[in-house]
């Protein structure tokens, strides 16, 4: 074959298209709402914007995102500046221990049941209770406050509300005559 | 001798308890339905109340006074062994009250072999006095609505710090820990089902404290692994098992050794 041979099979070379890289804007936003003593909660956060110019880098620059992220909000948010004076007359520059809120909040998420929530809120009620001392047996027994307690602690709290002042039997007295003695009222 | 806790339900009230009874379900009823569901259908439908056995009563002051200890280290209150004996005492008494026990002539040994179990078990538990619990019979629940299941239901001991769930148990002969599994297994698996729901995070492990009546009494734990999917499985086909069987009046009996300690067995041999 000779070189002129193989021209006469060379097609006409087509005008490349241009490839237009789209870039891919990836917005990310951090908040973190942390519960402080004396009725307060503060919140923190961070929004960035980020281009990838391939939708399979988004995995992992939502990742390194994320942590960079975190690590911002948390190093601020620890910086809780003013707080009113709670009950006890002291105002903190330290957080709650694990985001303790209280009862009393203007943030009005409970991390328990709806139900838990209701009841918790009937025996301080019905009781005349002061919210502030439930909030600090909450934080004494398990070192957050009443909205931050998840479902086992809020059961918890309640099991010792109702014993401390409601005066109904206590939990033994409850649950050991009606789950051993009258099994069709049984558990 | 029969003594209803209540006027033996009509057609329309047996009705009603069966509808309740598939809204909720719970570890003992589930047991009770697995073991033998005339037993069943006398205990929670009928809801026949018999005396008590020794051992059960036996068995209530012992969970009793055990829960007095870890509420004590709950709240941060040292209890001592002379306090504790004292509310076993108490207990012991204030319990009859309300219950009908046929002792036969033993309460005094009966009372004597559940403080020699206490004794054994503050003295060879694996808990110290410094570990502060994460929770002490606490009740729970677990919607089960999107498995097409009922809600679950329950009051779990004890959770050791980190989540490790905790059962006592009075038993009369020692455990293995394969057949302390095997048995106890649908209430350990909705134990940990209530507690990943309550918490949001898988149990680390499950105990299970057995207080062994012998002469020298004796304690046995029993660790387990946290439930495994398949644990899941099967407790969740028991429990449409359960649901499926109320829902077409399924009562048979089921004899076999349990029958030796059902106090139904009169009503048992009179079924037809």
């Amino acid at each position: 074959m000779t070189k002129t041979h193989l021209k006469s099979f060379h097609q006409p070379q087509q005008p490349k298209r241009k490839e237009i890289t789209m870039a891919i804007v990836f917005e990310a936003n951090y908040s973190k709402k942390l519960g402080l003593p004396g009725f307060s909660s503060h919140q923190y956060s961070v929004t960035v914007r980020s281009e990838v110019t391939d939708i399979k880098q988004v995995p992992a620059e939502s990742n390194r995102i994320y942590k960079l992220l975190q690590d911002a909000v948390d190093k601020e948010i620890q910086h809780v500046g003013f707080l009113p004076k709670n009950s006890n007359g002291n105002s903190s520059d330290k957080p709650a221990p694990n985001g303790g809120d209280n009862g009393n909040g203007h943030d009005d998420t409970w991390d328990c049941s709806d139900k838990q929530k209701e009841l918790i809120l009937r025996i301080v009620s019905e009781n005349n209770l002061d919210k502030q001392e439930i909030e600090t047996l909450a934080l004494e027994r398990f070192g957050q406050g009443v909205k931050k307690l998840n479902r086992l602690e809020a059961s918890g709290l309640i099991e010792e509300l109702l014993e401390k002042y409601a005066e109904k039997p206590n939990r033994a007295q409850r649950r050991y005559p009606a789950r051993r003695f009258q099994p069709g009222s049984a558990k | 001798m029969i003594a209803p806790a209540v006027a033996p339900p009509s057609q329309s009230g047996i009705k009603d308890r069966l509808d309740v009874l598939q809204e909720t379900v719970s570890a003992s009823r589930l047991n009770c339905w697995q073991q033998c569901r005339l037993k069943f259908w006398f205990r929670y439908v009928l809801r026949l109340v018999k005396p008590s056995a020794p051992a059960l009563y036996v068995g209530s002051i012992v969970h009793s006074v055990l829960q007095s200890w870890n509420l004590g280290r709950w709240r941060y209150r040292s209890v001592n062994l002379e306090a504790l004996k004292q509310t076993f005492h108490e207990n012991w008494k204030e319990e009859q009250v309300e219950a009908v026990i046929n002792w036969q002539g033993e309460e005094e040994a009966e009372r004597t072999t559940g403080w020699a179990l206490l004794e054994t078990y503050f003295r060879d538990t694996p808990i110290t006095l410094d570990e502060k619990p994460e929770a002490v019979e606490v009740s729970v629940e677990a919607d089960l609505s999107e498995h097409g299941l009922p809600k679950l239901i329950g009051v779990i001991d004890l959770v050791r710090a980190g989540g490790r769930i905790v059962d006592f148990k009075t038993a009369s002969q020692t455990p293995t820990v394969k057949k302390a599994q095997h048995l106890h297994e649908a209430q350990t698996s909705c134990y940990a089902i209530m507690y990943r729901e309550s918490t949001g995070r898988k149990e680390t492990g499950i105990e299970l404290h057995h207080l062994v009546k012998l002469k020298k009494p004796k304690i046995v734990v029993t660790p387990l692994e946290p439930m495994t999917d398949n644990q899941q499985t099967r407790l969740f086909k028991g429990i449409e098992s359960y649901v499926a069987g109320l829902d077409r009046e399924d009562f048979v009996p089921s004899p076999g050794l349990h029958c030796q300690s059902c106090e139904f067995w009169n009503e048992c041999r009179r079924w037809s």
